[in-house]
């Protein structure tokens, strides 16, 4: 099977010449779109909101306004009776119906690296001696597509946790900025050129692996049939956001992470499995309640918008979105600095689960008056990676071989998912 | 999933060869198989061979298995499939063009075996071999962004250029103390700084043993139990660091390792939950002696490099032959117990033995095996041994490192070429100092425990060699064809800087075809050149 397939060369050229394989406007993506959102009813997906370096719970989705280490943000009510959150986050409050939040997280790991590690793949950093893999991985490699020529689990942003024994087909493949789109998807030549030296590879390839036989270089020339592939697949168009209108970019928010909400939405629509957005700057040890509230109010902006497009587009109930970081806050304000912050803090903090079929509009769990330990139904790391598997229908159970011969479940043992929410 | 349904397949083999040799034995429980045992009968040392003796050895024993099995050997590898392998195992990357045409053109009947000579008194042998192991020793975590693994590798790299023996090496590393950038070796324990997380290590790399499940509980598969991690663990209980690396980092100040006489100043390595307090013990010997006012390190090095040690010499030769082959006589390479038993046994033992006799002499040990038939053939299969990985039927087809891949890279476009994208703060798994070559390895790499024959990149991979500046470079096409010299001349030395090789008639037949069709020569040299650095053959060390 050569790149070429059911295409013919003169065929290919043709489509060139009339700017098929060039950037398209309308039309196609939502045929596109429409076709992906079609097979994929059958399974879920996920964009993980993740905010890096722990927001605070005490000032978001938690508060204990009045007292004595509240802070001054007040709570606003939700669409949700007896729901309350910060007042920073007036639009998503009137969404609460199709969220949950879960108040009593209890994770123990307080250093920022093992802890983003932990939080992402549920296991402890380097015990066994394993790279365990990500929530995204596992949900590319459990319930991705396997034909889709779109990679299943992309990482919009800096960090990303990638795929560690599961090996480098669920690797994410990394966004570094969504107003630029995906690295190196265009060719450095033009179209036509490009198509005429993919060929004359593919005749290398070919070559080589009559005389070696090696399943070596057949994978080889497989990763390059998909890249190639993709870059020429519509629905890599999927990666470009300066096909939406201006309107649409605005009630986004201009920041990446409102592109990085846009492009996430746009994904999803083409068939990705797992999308990870980032919005960095939640280490507030010092100046905490200015920075909260600016980063408030681009979750805010950026993540309505992004329930309200999925929510008008049919894709609410089989994409969940999570609004998560590594851990919560000092309950009690430090004074070190000019102004007052918050530390690092795992003991009881807060994330939140919008649609995916959650059972919205409730709390889960409880934490005291001070917002400082778990005071009903703690949910430990392994509960919250068992939930979320739940959730997107991957048996959390399942287990994985590991290249040292040890099988690894996808979830830890001692890790249930929480019953009232799915 | 081929790797881990054989990984699966061999695991349930271990077992089946348990349960098979407990059947076997009249009233014997079943047992689970063992590590070798420290008071096992000493020989008398071999009679010792040089370089070339071993290497008939070694083929002898290949082939006697070859025959025994009715697997037939494929020929041996033309020159310059044997210089490329050669150049990317020894020094890790490819020739250089001039190289190239000297070896291929020169008549000598022993220019390969100089080659091999030639190439272990490289300075970039010691540099490779120090990045080989590094990248096993010094594992990448979140706790470590901020140790750097230079002066690490520095220090390895003078060990083995100068070709201090590996006992010596081994022992020096273990004992190492001060701060690092007065003694690179120290990075070792900087980068484990945890008892249980230089135990796994040590273990595996010196005494080819995956302790790591006995930390929690004895290890399911053979028999080690949780004592005897902790025994082996207690050798380290008294190593600190002098600060924390990241403090380190800000203020610019080097960590130090030292032992602590008792529990006093400096970092204390926090012990994870499963320790348990049991004496130093060496792994299936004696406790030995121990002063508690003194250091521990050196109680342990000298039993684990002596000469009568069971595991070093063994897990030394076999890291070794993994190196060039792709494959340990004990495969996996770390993972030598009796359930996973050698495919040549006695290879591994004359090896080993040789190896000792020879004052573990690391350059002797390669010198014999890259002179062996069984290293130098070629990696086309022949007759019925296509699926052989085994026997060393063929050569195995391996993936360049993401060190070999940019190191050769560089050498044809040159360094500005291997474009990056934008310069963000250090990656979640970048090992070194963070310029051009850390960010490409980091973006390359693999699994350091992954095999070396299965081909892990994916496609943000491909699509980074496809479409960024480094495999699309003008200046190579101007060097090469700008004196308007002759297409099939332009061909060749197009194949010889990419692949280490003559082009065929066919190809450089199908290639000056090839060039005619394009709007421009240039346009169609650019062409070919993308095609060479992106092939299999290129990706790939046959």
């Amino acid at each position: 099977m050569t790149m070429m397939d059911n295409v013919s060369r003169r065929d290919l050229l043709k489509l060139s010449a009339a700017g098929v394989l060039g950037v398209s406007t309308s039309g196609w993506f939502n045929v596109l779109a429409s076709r992906a959102a079609e097979t994929r009813r059958q399974h879920k997906s996920c964009i993980l909101l993740w905010m890096d370096g722990g927001p605070s719970h005490k000032d978001t989705f938690d508060l204990r306004p009045g007292t004595a280490q509240g802070g001054p943000f007040q709570q606003i009510q939700t669409s949700v009776n007896g729901i309350q959150i910060s007042e920073h986050f007036p639009r998503f409050a009137r969404q609460m119906q199709h969220a949950a939040i879960i108040r009593s997280m209890s994770t123990g790991e307080g250093a920022h690296g093992r802890a983003k590690y932990y939080l992402h793949t549920g296991y402890k950093e380097g015990v066994g001696g394993l790279h365990y893999p990500s929530i995204g991985s596992i949900a590319a490699m459990e319930i991705g597509d396997r034909n889709n020529p779109m990679p299943n689990f992309v990482s919009i942003g800096n960090r990303s946790y990638g795929s560690g024994f599961l090996g480098p087909r669920h690797q994410p493949l990394i966004v570094n900025s969504a107003a630029r789109g995906v690295d190196n998807l265009r060719p450095l030549v033009a179209e036509r050129q490009f198509t005429s030296r993919v060929g004359l590879l593919d005749e290398l390839e070919q070559s080589f692996h009559r005389t070696h036989e090696a399943g070596t270089s057949l994978a080889h020339r497989t990763t390059y049939q998909r890249a190639v592939t993709l870059m020429r697949d519509r629905g890599a168009r999927a990666f470009d956001i300066s096909g939406e209108s201006q309107a649409t970019r605005t009630a986004y928010g201009s920041g990446a992470f409102g592109e990085g909400c846009l492009l996430a939405r746009r994904l999803v629509e083409a068939g990705v499995t797992f999308v990870e957005v980032t919005l960095g700057g939640w280490d507030t040890h010092q100046n905490n309640f200015n920075r909260v509230r600016q980063l408030s109010q681009q979750v805010d902006q950026a993540m309505s918008q992004l329930v309200a497009d999925l929510r008008e587009r049919g894709l609410l109930d089989s994409t969940l979105v999570i609004w998560m970081g590594e851990f919560g806050r000092t309950p009690r304000i430090n004074n070190r600095g000019a102004q007052p912050g918050r530390d690092h803090f795992p003991r009881a903090w807060s994330s939140v689960l919008i649609g995916g079929g959650v059972r919205g509009g409730q709390v889960i769990g409880r934490t005291d008056a001070e917002a400082a330990t778990v005071a009903e139904r703690p949910v430990n790391t392994l509960d919250f990676m068992a939930t979320i598997c739940r959730i997107l229908g991957i048996d959390y159970t399942k287990m994985n071989q590991t290249p040292i011969g040890r099988p690894i479940r996808i979830v830890d043992r001692g890790g249930n998912h929480i019953r009232e929410l799915v | 999933m081929a790797a881990s349904a054989r990984t699966a397949a061999h695991g349930l083999l271990a077992l089946l060869l348990v349960s098979v040799g407990s059947a076997a034995a009249d009233d014997a429980p079943a047992k689970k198989p063992g590590v070798a045992k420290s008071k096992a009968v000493k020989s008398a040392p071999a009679a010792r061979m040089d370089a070339a003796a071993l290497a008939r050895l070694i083929d002898q024993q290949v082939n006697s298995r070859l025959e025994a099995e009715g697997v037939q050997a494929s020929p041996r590898a033309d020159d310059g499939e044997f210089l490329r392998r050669a150049y990317l195992d020894l020094v890790g990357v490819i020739p250089p063009p001039e190289k190239v045409t000297e070896f291929l053109d020169a008549t000598n009947p022993d220019k390969r075996a100089r080659l091999i000579d030639e190439l272990l008194t490289n300075p970039r042998f010691g540099s490779h071999m120090a990045e080989t192991w590094s990248n096993l020793m010094l594992p990448v975590e979140s706790n470590n962004r901020r140790v750097q693994s230079g002066p690490f590798r520095t220090w390895l790299a003078a060990g083995f250029n100068k070709n201090t023996p590996l006992n010596k090496l081994v022992h020096d590393l273990l004992t190492a103390s001060g701060p690092q950038n007065q003694n690179g070796a120290v990075t070792y324990f900087i980068a484990n700084p945890t008892v249980d997380k230089i135990t796994d290590n040590v273990t595996k790399m010196f005494l080819g043993v995956r302790l790591q499940c006995a930390q929690c509980h004895n290890h399911p598969f053979v028999e080690i139990k949780q004592d005897e991690y902790w025994g082996m663990a207690g050798f380290f209980r008294k190593v600190r660091l002098s600060q924390n690396p990241n403090k380190a980092a800000k203020t610019g100040t080097s960590v130090g390792i030292s032992e602590v006489g008792n529990v006093g100043k400096g970092r204390k390595a926090p012990l994870p939950e499963s320790a348990k307090n049991v004496p130093a013990r060496f792994l299936g010997g004696e406790q030995p002696k121990m002063n508690p006012a003194e250091p521990f390190r050196p109680v342990v090095a000298k039993w684990l490099t002596s000469a009568d040690n069971p595991y070093f010499a063994r897990a030394m030769t076999n890291r070794v032959w993994y190196q060039l082959f792709g494959r340990g006589i004990c495969n996996p390479v770390d993972d030598m117990h009796d359930g996973n038993p050698p495919s040549h046994p006695e290879l591994l033992t004359a090896l080993s033995e040789q190896l000792k006799a020879n004052d573990f002499d690391l350059r002797y040990l390669i010198r014999a095996i890259c002179n062996s038939q069984a290293y130098q053939r070629t990696s086309k299969p022949a007759g019925n041994n296509k699926d052989d990985k085994e026997l060393f039927s063929h050569a195995a087809v391996r993936v360049l490192t993401p060190e070999q891949l940019y190191d050769s890279l560089t050498s044809i476009v040159g360094q500005g070429r291997v474009a990056l994208a934008p310069k963000r703060k250090q990656a979640a798994g970048q090992r070194g100092a963070g310029g051009p070559r850390d960010a490409f390895i980091a973006f390359f790499r693999v699994d350091e425990s992954s095999d070396p024959t299965e081909y892990q990149a994916g496609i943000p991979q491909a699509l980074r060699l496809m479409n960024s500046p480094q495999t699309s470079s003008a200046a190579v096409i101007e060097r090469l064809a700008g004196k308007g010299i002759e297409p099939r001349q332009v061909i060749e030395q197009l194949v010889i800087t990419v692949l280490s090789r003559r082009p065929t008639d066919q190809e450089i037949q199908r290639f000056t075809q090839y060039v005619a069709m394009q709007d421009s020569p240039r346009a169609g040299y650019a062409d070919v050149l993308w095609a060479l650095l992106n092939s299999s053959e290129f990706a790939l060390n046959h």
